[in-house]
């Protein structure tokens, strides 16, 4: 799977960072970074960060 | 309240346009004229306790900044009360940071998905029509008792699966628990109190009628599991503070917004004929309402470390208000054709009803749902709606909402 996230519509939240924190988190200027293709073990929890970010910016693709 | 008293900003860094503001004086209004001029006159006001930002740009900048956390947590102490409804906020997902709030809010997390939006949908729209029903013909209503509070209560019981023949309690408790959230904390102490109490009794019952049965996938079973399987994963306290969060938190700003929403509605009328109209922008005008018109007035953050945004040295401690009211009319962030005033069809900058970042609104996905659905239907049901006898309000800041709105209109065809 890749990870895929719409920056125009991303307002930097964090929900994403909650549900999935092996996947992504903040850097030092506090800009949303990510792992384009997690581990499948993440799965589940990169779909829960998905559904949650209240401004629905992440898209999984499959391969 | 000592200004003194409070960590607080530098004060040689205080210019001469910055106003002050008294947030804590029971007649203070977030829409009245002298925050309009503070924002005109600088970014941010001082206050009794730490500053306001006033303008769209700061707000957005300092909502989401990481070296702020959630101040709330602080509002019972800042009002000098305990007690049953101070403990509890102290301790639920709002006052929680870290590992800890992170936990908390993946275990909440599935109950209020955007993906149960859709299937909610049709009961959302019948539960509407049924409640419109109830007054359509006689074309007059108390939109408060007979729409928004029985919508805003049965809404939850129908997401938390709770009888929904208990929703005019529910809504009692909702109202009595949210005055904690007003200037008048402190004097209404004990009504608070006494619903907390009675919540928490309900839900201890509610959690060991459903312990008894088979779990499924609801809400009160996914919290029970974690709580079977440790109380690392979820304590009881935290059980029972969760299902206290969800009914109290699902109600209360559900039932003020929409009750804001009319209000926004009757001074302008042909914004409701244009969504009887066009009933697709209904979404936009849940947006639109919540610009002008937010239950919630302001959200508060506080300063985790030392440090300097624009021309303002920031301490340690020091509590921040967004006053997302006055930032949602600021002029530099609304400047099109459309400029500031009520427009369900402009196209807006997002703006912060629902706050934003790590404690961004749990329910918002439900809230836009159940209210897109209300604001349509009553559009199509209902002509313009006017006062017919002078409206309620609870007092302009921290959490507002209507109380009574005696309105008239007629039933469309």
């Amino acid at each position: 799977m890749r990870i895929k996230v719409d920056l125009e519509l991303c307002r930097d939240h964090g929900q994403c960072v909650i549900a999935a924190p092996q996947v992504f988190r903040f850097d030092g200027n506090q800009k949303l970074v990510w792992v384009v293709e997690p581990d499948h073990s993440l799965r589940g929890a990169v779909e829960e960060a998905a559904d949650v970010c209240p401004e629905q910016a992440i898209t999984i693709e499959e391969d | 309240m000592n200004p003194s008293m409070s960590p607080e900003t530098n004060d040689s860094a205080a210019g001469p346009g910055v106003a002050y503001l008294n947030l804590s004086d029971p007649s203070f209004s977030v829409r009245a004229p002298e925050v309009m001029a503070a924002r005109e006159a600088s970014w941010y006001a001082r206050t009794p306790y730490g500053i306001a930002v006033l303008r769209y740009e700061e707000v957005r900048k300092l909502l989401f900044d990481l070296r702020l956390r959630q101040g709330s947590y602080a509002w019972p102490v800042l009002n000098g009360v305990g007690g049953s409804f101070a403990r509890w906020w102290m301790r639920m997902l709002l006052s929680r940071e870290g590992a800890d709030h992170a936990r908390l809010r993946r275990l909440a997390n599935p109950a209020f998905s955007p993906r149960l939006v859709t299937g909610l949908k049709p009961k959302f729209a019948a539960l509407a029509h049924e409640l419109i029903d109830g007054f359509a013909r006689q074309g007059r209503c108390e939109f408060v008792s007979q729409f928004c509070e029985p919508y805003a209560a049965r809404v939850i019981c129908v997401l938390l699966g709770l009888p929904q023949a208990r929703w005019h309690e529910f809504a009692q408790i909702a109202a009595d628990m949210g005055l904690a959230l007003g200037v008048r904390f402190s004097q209404e102490l004990a009504c608070i109190d006494r619903a907390t109490d009675r919540l928490f009794d309900y839900a201890r019952e509610l959690i060991a009628e459903r312990r008894a049965l088979d779990l499924g996938d609801d809400f009160l079973s996914l919290l029970i599991r974690a709580n079977r399987e440790s109380e690392e994963t979820l304590s009881e306290q935290e059980l029972y503070d969760m299902v206290v969060l969800a009914i109290f938190g699902g109600i209360d700003t559900t039932r003020n917004q929409l009750g804001l929403a009319m209000d926004v509605f009757v001074q302008h009328p042909a914004q409701w004929e244009r969504l009887a109209r066009e009933p697709q922008l209904a979404r936009a005008a849940v947006e639109e309402v919540m610009r002008v018109r937010p239950t919630v007035t302001w959200v508060t953050r506080e300063a985790t470390e030392d440090f300097v945004f624009q021309d303002l040295a920031i301490r340690k401690g020091t509590t921040l208000h967004m006053l997302s009211q006055s930032a949602c009319a600021d002029p530099r962030a609304f400047s099109d054709a459309a400029g500031a005033a009520f427009d369900i069809g402009a196209e807006r900058k997002p703006h912060f009803g629902f706050g934003g970042g790590a404690h961004h609104c749990l329910g918002h996905f439900i809230a836009r749902g159940d209210m897109t659905e209300a604001l349509a239907i009553l559009a199509a049901r209902l002509t313009a709606p006017q006062y017919e006898d002078t409206p309620a309000f609870l007092p302009d800041s921290g959490n507002t909402g209507a109380i009574r709105l005696p309105i008239r209109f007629q039933a469309r065809a």
